[in-house]
C-alpha cells in the first residue's frame, strides 16, 4: 500500500487558500477598463505608427491597465470620412487626422493651411499656439476632443516640367483632391483648371498623362511613389498641412478625470514628437528626392513675392464667401502672423492680408 | 539550377565533349574556383533536401551552416552567379523562416545581406542599372531586353531588397525604393509568372493588399494574384493563405476570412506538399502567431 503523504492531503486545501488569498487581494469591483479604438492612415512600422503604439504603452502603464489604446494603422479602417462616420457610430473612438478629415470636423481649423501663409516654422509654431484654444473648443463644439496636435509638413508641387512662374502653372494639368474646399479654393484664386480625380487614381493618371503636376509634402510624394513620376519639384511650399489626433466628445466625457488628464498629457507629448518626426523625415525626405535625381526649380520672383499674396488673398475670400473659413479668423490669424513679424528683428516681412 | 544536357551526341561522345568543354572552361579557373564549381550539384541537392525537411527545428539549426559555406565558396570564386543566388535565396529563407516574426532589426540585416549578394548578379547578366538609386523608368528600360533566363537575378534582387524596405519602413530612404522594386516584379510577372512557386503573386498580392487604396492598395487585384499563387501551386502552398489572411484580410478587417484561412492552415495535413514541406512548416508555425493577434487587429 503506498504511503499516504502529508504533503497530498494538503494539496486541495492550498489550492483553496491560494484562491481566498486571491478573492481578498482583489477589490471588490474591478477597475473598469476603457478602450481607445484609434485609427490612423499610416501603415504599420512606420515613425509616426510606432510613435502612437509607444503613446498606447505608456498610457497602459500609467493608467494601470484602466485606459487602453488600440491602434489600427494602414487605413484598415478606411480614410478619413470612413472614419469619422465610425466614430459617430461608436465603432471607434478615435483617429489621427489630416486637414482633409479636419475640414469635416471644423473647417475654420484650416485657416492654417492658406496658401503661402507662412514663411517659416516659427511663424507656424507661433501662430498655431495662439490659435489652440479655439481649435479645441470648435472641436468639442462638434463632437469631438483635440488631445494632440501634429501636422503633415510643407506642400510642394511636383511636375513633369518645371514651374517657375504662374504661367507654367496655367500650362500644366494639376491634380486636384476631389472635395477637398481648400484645393479649390487655390485653384480658383490662382486661375487655375485642376482635374478633379480621388487620391486613388493620381499614380495611375500620373502615368497615363491624364495629370503632370501634384502637390504633397515629400514624405506622401515619397510614399505613393508620385515622385517617380515626377521629375521637377517646385521649391516654394504652397501650405503647410495640418493634422490631430481626435477623440470622440462622448467618449471622452464618459472617462473618468484622471484618466482625461492622463489621455491629455500624453496626446499633447506624443503630438509633439509627430510633429518633430515629420519636419525631421519631411527634410530627410527632400534630400533624397535630391539624390534620385529631381530637380528642385527655383520660383520666379514674382511668384515669390508678389502673386503668391494675391492667391492667398483671393483664396481666402472664397472660402470667406462659402463659410468655410470665416473672416474673423482669418483676421485673427493675420493679427498674430503680424504681431510675431513686428517682434522679429528687420526681416522681409510679408504680412497676410 | 538546370543542368544543360547535350542530348544531339551518343553518350560516350557527349561525355568526352563535355569534359573537354569543362577542361576549357576550367583553364582560367583557380583550384578553389575549381571546387566551387564542381561542388554546385551539391548545393542543388541540398536545397532540395532543405525544402522538404519537416523538421522545423533542424532546419532552423542547419541553415546558418550552409549559409557561411556558400558565403566561404563565394570568397573563391565571387562572381559566381549561382552561388550568388544560392547565398540571397538562402539568407532570406532564413530569415523570413526563422528570425522575422522574433527579430525585425536582424530579420532587417539579414535581407539586407540577402539583397547585396542578389544586386551583384545584375551587372552578371548584362544590366547596369541600381537597383536602389536608379528610376523606376530607368529600370524598365533596362529590363526591356531581359529573358527568361535573367529571372532569378531580377527576382531575388527584388525580391530581398523588397523585404528590407519592408523590415525598415521608418526610414524614409528605404520607402523611396519601393517603385523600384515593384518595377523589377512587373518584368519577372511578364517573363514567368510560374517563377519559384509564383512567388511574384504572393508579392504583388502583399503589394497591393496590404495598404489602404488611399496609398496605392487595390483589393481587387491582390485578390487575382492571391488566386493565381493558389493555382500555380495546385493550393497546396500553405504560404498563399497565410499572406493573404496576414495582408488582405487584415487590410480589409475580414476577421472571418482572417480566422478561417489560418486555421486551415493549421488543419492542413502535414504531407500535404512533401517537396514543399518546410516552407509549409513554417507557414503553420506562423499562422499560429498571426492567430495570437487576432482579438489586437479586429
Amino acid at each position: 500500500m503506498s504511503r499516504l503523504r502529508i504533503a497530498d492531503l494538503l494539496k486541495p486545501l492550498s489550492g483553496l487558500l491560494l484562491c481566498l488569498g486571491l478573492a481578498l487581494s482583489t477589490p471588490l469591483h474591478a477597475a473598469k477598463v476603457y478602450t481607445l479604438k484609434f485609427a490612423t492612415l499610416a501603415p504599420a512600422g512606420t515613425s509616426w505608427v510606432n510613435m502612437l503604439e509607444d503613446w498606447s504603452d505608456e498610457v497602459a502603464r500609467e493608467s494601470k491597465g484602466r485606459l487602453v489604446i488600440k491602434i489600427y494603422p494602414g487605413g484598415v479602417q478606411g480614410d478619413e470620412p470612413d472614419v469619422l462616420k465610425k466614430m459617430r457610430f461608436g465603432q471607434l473612438q478615435g483617429g489621427a487626422f489630416t486637414g482633409y478629415g479636419i475640414g469635416q470636423i471644423y473647417s475654420p481649423t484650416r485657416v492654417l493651411e492658406l496658401p503661402f501663409l507662412f514663411n517659416s516654422i516659427d511663424e507656424i509654431d507661433y501662430v498655431r499656439a495662439q490659435y489652440l484654444p479655439e481649435i479645441a473648443q470648435g472641436y468639442r463644439d462638434n463632437g469631438y476632443e483635440l488631445v494632440g496636435w501634429m501636422e503633415v509638413g510643407f506642400i510642394y508641387f511636383f511636375s513633369k516640367e518645371p514651374i517657375r512662374t504662374l504661367d507654367d502653372m496655367k500650362a500644366r494639368r494639376i491634380w486636384n483632391w476631389q472635395g477637398d474646399p481648400m484645393g479649390k479654393a487655390f485653384f480658383d484664386a490662382s486661375g487655375l483648371s485642376p482635374v478633379p480625380l480621388s487620391i486613388i487614381d493620381v499614380y495611375t493618371s500620373l502615368s497615363t498623362g491624364l495629370i503632370d503636376t501634384v502637390y504633397a509634402p515629400p514624405l506622401g510624394a515619397i510614399a505613393m511613389q508620385w515622385f517617380t513620376k515626377t521629375g521637377y519639384i517646385t521649391d516654394l511650399p504652397m501650405a503647410n498641412g495640418i493634422g490631430s489626433l481626435i477623440v470622440s466628445r462622448r467618449f471622452y466625457q464618459n472617462l473618468p478625470q484622471d484618466l482625461q488628464k492622463l489621455l491629455k498629457r500624453t496626446g499633447e507629448a506624443t503630438g509633439e514628437k509627430l510633429i518633430e518626426t515629420t519636419r525631421r523625415d519631411n527634410a530627410e525626405g527632400l534630400e533624397i528626392l535630391k539624390q534620385r535625381g529631381v530637380e528642385f526649380v527655383e520660383a520666379s520672383e514674382d511668384l515669390r513675392s508678389g502673386e503668391v499674396v494675391n492667391i492667398r488673398i483671393r483664396a481666402g475670400e472664397n472660402l470667406m464667401k462659402n463659410g468655410y473659413i470665416p473672416r474673423t479668423v482669418i483676421d485673427r490669424v493675420n493679427g498674430w502672423l503680424a504681431d510675431y513679424r513686428a517682434s522679429q528683428p528687420q526681416d522681409a516681412v510679408n504680412v497676410a492680408e | 539550377m538546370d543542368i544543360q544536357r547535350n542530348t544531339l551526341l551518343p553518350a560516350p561522345l557527349a561525355r568526352a565533349t563535355g569534359l573537354i568543354v569543362s577542361l576549357l572552361l576550367l583553364a582560367g579557373c583557380s583550384t578553389g574556383q575549381m571546387v566551387v564549381r564542381g561542388s554546385q550539384t551539391i548545393l542543388d541537392s541540398g536545397v532540395v533536401a532543405m525544402n522538404s525537411e519537416t523538421d522545423l527545428e533542424l532546419a532552423r539549426t542547419a541553415m546558418p551552416a550552409n549559409l557561411k559555406l556558400i558565403e566561404g565558396m563565394l570568397l573563391e570564386d565571387p562572381g559566381n552567379i549561382e552561388l550568388l543566388l544560392f547565398a540571397a535565396q538562402g539568407f532570406y529563407g532564413y530569415s523570413y523562416g526563422f528570425i522575422e516574426s522574433e527579430d525585425t532589426d536582424r530579420a532587417g540585416a539579414l535581407y539586407r545581406r540577402c539583397f547585396e549578394y542578389a544586386r551583384q548578379t545584375l551587372p552578371l547578366r548584362g544590366f547596369d542599372f541600381d537597383p536602389e538609386i536608379s528610376s523606376p523608368d530607368d529600370i524598365r528600360a533596362a529590363l526591356a531586353s531581359a529573358d527568361k533566363k535573367d529571372v532569378p537575378a531580377i527576382f531575388w534582387t527584388a525580391s530581398c531588397q523588397g523585404k528590407w524596405i519592408d523590415m525598415n519602413r521608418d526610414k524614409v530612404a528605404g520607402f523611396a525604393g519601393l517603385g523600384n522594386v515593384e518595377v523589377m516584379m512587373q518584368r519577372v510577372l511578364e517573363l514567368d509568372d510560374s517563377y519559384f512557386h509564383g512567388a511574384t503573386h504572393l508579392f504583388f498580392g502583399v503589394f497591393y493588399g496590404g495598404r489602404a487604396p488611399m496609398l496605392g492598395g487595390d483589393f481587387a487585384r491582390a485578390e487575382q494574384h492571391f488566386e493565381r499563387a493558389a493555382e500555380i501551386n495546385d493550393n497546396k502552398l500553405l504560404l498563399v493563405d497565410l499572406m493573404h489572411a496576414e495582408f488582405l484580410d487584415r487590410q480589409q478587417l475580414n476577421r472571418d476570412g482572417f480566422h478561417q484561412r489560418l486555421t486551415g492552415i493549421l488543419e492542413a495535413p502535414d504531407d500535404l506538399y512533401p517537396e514543399m514541406a518546410l516552407i509549409n512548416g513554417i507557414s503553420k508555425q506562423k499562422a499560429g502567431l498571426l492567430l495570437e493577434h487576432e482579438d489586437d487587429w479586429f
